[in-house]
């Protein structure tokens, strides 16, 4: 019985019994994938968000851009050019290009030739072979992107490549700000030393002012005396020992910093690490000095403004002097803000090389609230945890990214951590969290999954990176303290699909033997996410066509009508999913129970996720259905009130029909259009006859419409478009004025032009 | 076992966003020229062009797929129509377009199916396939090119010519009122949208033909078009004055732009689901009414009704091929046709 082939196979994992005869099922090899997946064979040829450009040119919010996004941008911006269809077909074939460049040739892109420039150029040439024309829509394109820098595909190293960029991108600002503050205040106080030098004894000896005076009228000064009479004149400006020597200190202090050096003989402090306790320890040891140059600062801003209070000249007015002040100067004076322009720390990391004692070190510093913005990449979501590491494949599920869910668990539990996580597909839908995460003041961390697993049965990171999130298994969350104290404000799953479902739906078509068309909803659960990975295979069995009955069910059905406590009774139906097979041929695949209760712990864990993002949330529901009792309640209350509204309604006069009469036009017939002497034609109006283009095809052409416009007026002489304007059927041709005074029967030619003026 | 359609989803080119990126099809995008073929033998200033252009702009936007797309014809000037379409196409005989486009759509239901007729061609050897065709309500879009004369025969009157038209048929004049196809169209049972339009307006001709295409059953079209060769100034009073066209305008029908308001100034605001009123408007031919005359999508279709129950699968398709091939091969004795 076959039924009973698929019972067992449910309740067992085993496709054969010992003893039992042959099995009616076949193994889930190599070759079937979701049936969602039938679609997307050739990547390629999708437009999505990837490759995206690592922009180095413009502004922050320009730091990461969509090559997709860049084209439909030109394209856009092209609206009534005549051969913008031209110009946008071969902006989406470059496209195309690009992306098969990118992902047939992975060694070049990991050795670094991934220069946008380098191959959008290449790729121009290539297509050029075909169509001469891509040369001349490759460079208009070019000209418009205003974008430059590398090209980021979805793959191992991706996300750190991104993550840095923005990072690069934050700091970059940082520094040009803080630069910019330090050079203004070294150039004040050089100039505070300069003057007190300048009017010393010193500086106005008789060489100093030869000096200063140039060469040109040397001999007609006598230096010896000026110096004198200068020094009698006017007593020199001084200032204290103490000013001098806080003075020459400060710019000591700002021209040696290592943080945002101001000179090029300065080696700037590294500031991105792949250890935890290597970026801990480089906070420690910087942590004085960082100190030391904020306080630098302050103290600069006061001395050039002419601020500072020495103890001296002002303890008798009873308030505090600066010295004294500064003295104790420390990390408890500084707020957020102030401290959040020096340079955060960044770590990378793979939660492969995660160990038990980095990862809490992790979570240490983040809920410390060091400066520090954390990268954790996950490349396996199956990878086991530390205490996991000796149990089976099916134990392992329930630890699903076991390594980098603590983290993020713990940082959102800390309460003032930044947190993001997305898988590498939708790190460029998550570009603006990106950024918010590293502006942020406070610590960050940004787990990414990025799909690169061996036992991806062949597919694509990119899709395999998607799949994580359609399936739930790598929901994509945010946390922004910043956004607000309160919960609500803070925690968002806005970035999934379908959030407010269990799990998303897509519609499925599919031609039947008889080539008829078929549409069917399909949902992608963690089931499709589990059969993409060679290591589940064996929980997943094909069911031959001849073999499918009304006892299988789809997985969502499955999960609602078994309960986890029934697993001792037979089932009342199998779960199966809907598969490809290598020829895009339609199959099922059952799954085991071991498989439908790791679906049925993803879709727990996801609904608590759900309820925390306040959807159907379990104390709101409440509230509201105490809400529709009391209300109900009323409503009762409410019946035995007298009726007089009622009645009033029912007088209201009823609306009257209008009538189907002529309507006139809103506006009035438009006075001609004026376009000066230059001829024109009215291409809307154009019913693509031939009748112009048979005239002079050089000066008549076709749109991309199929309407006609006039190409080139010089192609051709002022007779060739009068006869074009009389014959055209619809009289849209406007001859103009003649260009060439000398054409012979001008005269005549004008006068037949003037009914089309 | 089922297969996966290969067929493009007919949607423009976007920006996939990240969120739906994963189950959203790169959507192949056509251009004019994948709908063009060979270089129309019409004569310049033809209105034959103008309709050709706008139904190739059509299945652009609709980004048909040209394997999934049929067009048939009669026989005249506009029937060459199919020659010129990068589709499937059947030349077919004098006014038996209908009834092959009606078998094509019981065969293969998942064909877009399109005929072009002309005036001779559907009103009078077609006629009684043409009456046909619109009770029986089968989903596909019919275009009559009205130019009111045989062109490809050189100027013959044709039904739709009207009274005291000179031709070489008609050398005194033609002696009969022409035949109104609106309204002899609307007065058939189980019709279901009647429009009709001219081909120097050629955002409207778009609009209306797009309307007709998404109609799901039978759209009878008539397109009144020039001939700039046999009857050159016949329409010139209508093409120069826009004061003689009557847009039709209604929410559920045309929508029309300001370009278009701009210029034609008189308009009626008709509901196209109002068949008396319908029948008025098509009676009146100065004005010539423009736009959707009447639209009524709960008609009975009779491929519905009537659709083969079994399935055409290639082994049956070769049966009954073999079985045809079969009733004109000699046998050798002692052999027996094997698909009989």
């Amino acid at each position: 019985m076959n039924a009973q082939d698929q019972i067992a196979f449910y309740l067992t994992g085993r496709t054969s019994i010992s003893g039992g005869a042959q099995s009616s099922l076949e193994p889930f090899d190599r070759s079937y994938h979701p049936a969602l997946f039938a679609r997307y064979g050739d990547l390629t040829s999708l437009r999505y968000d990837y490759p995206m450009v690592l922009n180095s040119q413009g502004d922050l919010d320009r730091a990461l851009l969509s090559l997709s996004g860049l084209v439909d941008e030109a394209v856009e911006s092209l609206a009534d050019d005549p051969v913008r269809d031209r110009i946008a077909r071969h902006g989406y074939e470059l496209e195309r290009e690009i992306r098969s460049e990118l992902s047939s040739n992975t060694m070049a892109t990991a050795a670094g030739h991934n220069d946008f420039a380098v191959l959008w150029e290449s790729a121009a040439k290539r297509l050029a072979q075909k169509d001469p024309n891509t040369v001349d829509s490759a460079k208009r394109l070019w000209a418009m992107f205003n974008a430059n820098g590398e090209l980021a595909h979805v793959d191992f190293a991706m996300p750190a490549r991104v993550t840095k960029h923005v990072w690069n991108a934050v700091q970059g600002s940082k520094a040009k700000t803080f630069r910019k503050e330090i050079e203004r205040l070294l150039l004040k106080l050089h100039g505070i030393l300069k003057a007190e030098l300048a009017s010393s004894e010193e500086g106005r000896a008789p060489k100093r002012l030869e000096a200063s005076m140039g060469t040109a009228f040397a001999g007609a000064f006598d230096f010896d005396v000026m110096s004198e009479v200068l020094v009698r004149a006017k007593p020199g400006v001084r200032i204290s020992d103490d000013r001098r020597k806080r003075i020459t200190l400060l710019i000591d202090v700002l021209e040696h910093q290592r943080f945002f050096p101001v000179s090029k003989e300065v080696a700037p402090y590294e500031f991105v690490f792949y250890r935890c306790a290597t970026a801990v320890e480089a906070y420690k040891a910087r942590r004085s000095e960082g100190m030391e140059l904020l306080k630098a600062l302050e103290i600069a801003r006061l001395e050039v403004n002419g601020e500072y209070r020495e103890s001296a000249e002002y303890a008798a007015d009873g308030r505090l002097d600066h010295t004294a002040l500064f003295e104790d100067f420390g990390l408890e004076h500084l707020d957020a803000g102030v401290l959040s322009a020096l340079p955060d720390y960044l770590l990378c990391k793979y939660t492969s090389e995660l160990d038990a004692e980095e990862t809490l070190q992790i979570v240490d510093a983040l809920s410390s609230g060091l400066p520090i913005k954390v990268l954790l990449q996950t490349d396996d979501l199956f990878e086991p945890s530390q205490t996991q590491t000796r149990l089976t494949n099916e134990e392992r599920q329930s630890g699903l990214a076991s390594r980098s869910r603590f983290v993020i668990e713990a940082a959102i539990a800390s309460n003032d951590v930044f947190v993001m996580q997305a898988s590498a597909s939708h790190l460029f839908d998550s570009k603006d969290s990106l950024q918010r995460g590293f502006t942020y003041s406070g610590p960050a961390i940004f787990s990414v999954f990025s799909g690169v697993n061996a036992h991806a049965r062949g597919i694509a990171p990119y899709l395999v990176a998607a799949a994580a999130v359609e399936s739930r298994a790598f929901p994509t969350i945010l946390y922004d303290p910043s956004s607000g104290a309160v919960w609500a404000n803070r925690f968002s799953l806005d970035g999934n699909p379908n959030r407010e479902a269990a799990w998303p739906e897509h519609s499925f078509d599919y031609e039947d033997e008889s080539l008829q068309t078929h549409s069917e909803d399909l949902t992608f659960t963690f089931a499709d996410f589990l059969a993409l990975d060679e290591r589940f295979s064996r929980h997943f069995a094909i069911v031959p066509k001849a073999e499918w009955n009304s006892g299988m069910t789809s997985v969502p059905k499955a999960l609602s009508g078994n309960s986890s406590n029934s697993t001792n009774r037979l089932p009342n139906s199998i779960p199966s999913i809907t598969v490809v097979g290598a020829r895009n041929n339609l199959a099922r695949a059952i799954l085991d129970r071991q498989a439908l209760e790791a679906t049925r712990r993803c879709e727990e864990r996801w609904h608590t996720l759900q309820e925390l993002g306040g959807i159907h949330n379990s104390y709101a529901e409440r509230a509201a259905a105490h809400f529709e009792e009391q209300l109900a309640a009323a409503l009762a209350k409410a019946q035995v009130a007298p009726a007089n509204a009622a009645q009033a309604t029912a007088q209201t006069p009823a609306s009257v029909a209008p009538q189907s009469t002529p309507i006139a036009a809103e506006e009035p017939a438009a006075a001609k259009e004026v376009r000066g002497n230059d001829p024109y034609i009215e291409t809307p109006r154009c019913t693509s006859c031939n009748e112009c283009t048979q005239v002079n095809n050089k000066m008549f052409a076709y749109n991309d419409e199929k309407q006609a416009y006039i190409a080139d007026a010089n192609a051709g002489t002022y007779r060739q478009l009068v006869e074009a304007a009389e014959g055209c059927q619809v009289s849209i041709i406007h001859p103009g004025k003649p260009k060439n005074p000398k054409e012979p029967g001008l005269e005549d030619l004008m006068k037949r032009a003037e009914p089309f003026m | 076992m089922n297969t996966i359609t290969n067929n493009s989803m007919p949607t423009a080119p976007g920006l996939a966003s990240a969120n739906n990126a994963l189950l959203e099809l790169y959507k192949e995008q056509y251009e004019l020229e994948d709908y063009q073929k060979g270089v129309p033998r019409w004569c310049s200033g033809c209105g034959d062009n103008a309709i050709l252009t706008a139904v190739q702009r059509l299945c652009r936007d609709e980004a048909l797929a040209p394997e999934k797309t049929v067009f048939v014809s009669g026989i005249g000037c506009s029937s060459r129509f199919p020659h010129y379409m990068n589709t499937y196409g059947v030349h077919s005989l004098h006014g038996r377009a209908l009834p092959i486009a009606e078998g094509i759509r019981l065969a293969r239901p998942d064909l877009k199916v399109f005929v072009n007729m002309g005036d001779g061609d559907c009103f009078s050897i077609g006629a009684a396939h043409w009456v046909h065709a619109v009770r029986y309500n089968m989903n596909m879009l019919a275009m009559v090119h009205d130019n009111n004369i045989y062109g490809l025969t050189k100027k013959q009157a044709s039904p739709t010519s009207p009274k005291g038209l000179k031709t070489n048929t008609t050398p005194r004049g033609a002696y009969l009122d022409a035949l109104n196809p609106l309204t002899v169209t609307l007065g058939i049972a189980n019709v279901s949208f009647v429009a009709q339009v001219v081909d120097w307006i050629p955002k409207l001709l778009y609009q209306t033909l797009s309307e007709a295409y998404h109609h799901p059953g039978f759209s009878f079209v008539r397109i009144i078009q020039r001939c700039p060769e046999w009857l050159p100034t016949h329409l010139d009073e209508y093409l120069r004055d826009p004061e003689r066209v009557l847009l039709l305008t209604h929410d559920n029908g045309l929508t029309l732009d300001t370009d278009l308001t701009k210029r034609y100034t008189k308009i009626e605001e008709h509901d196209p689901s109002d068949i008396h009123r319908a029948r008025e408007v098509a009676s009146g031919s100065d004005p010539i009414p423009v736009g959707i005359l009447y639209r009524n999508e709960n008609v009975p279709r009779y491929e519905e009704t009537r659709s083969d129950t079994r399935l055409r699968t290639s082994a049956l398709i070769r049966k009954g091929l073999e079985a045809e091939f079969d009733k004109f091969t000699i046998w050798p004795k002692g052999h027996q046709p094997q698909h009989a």
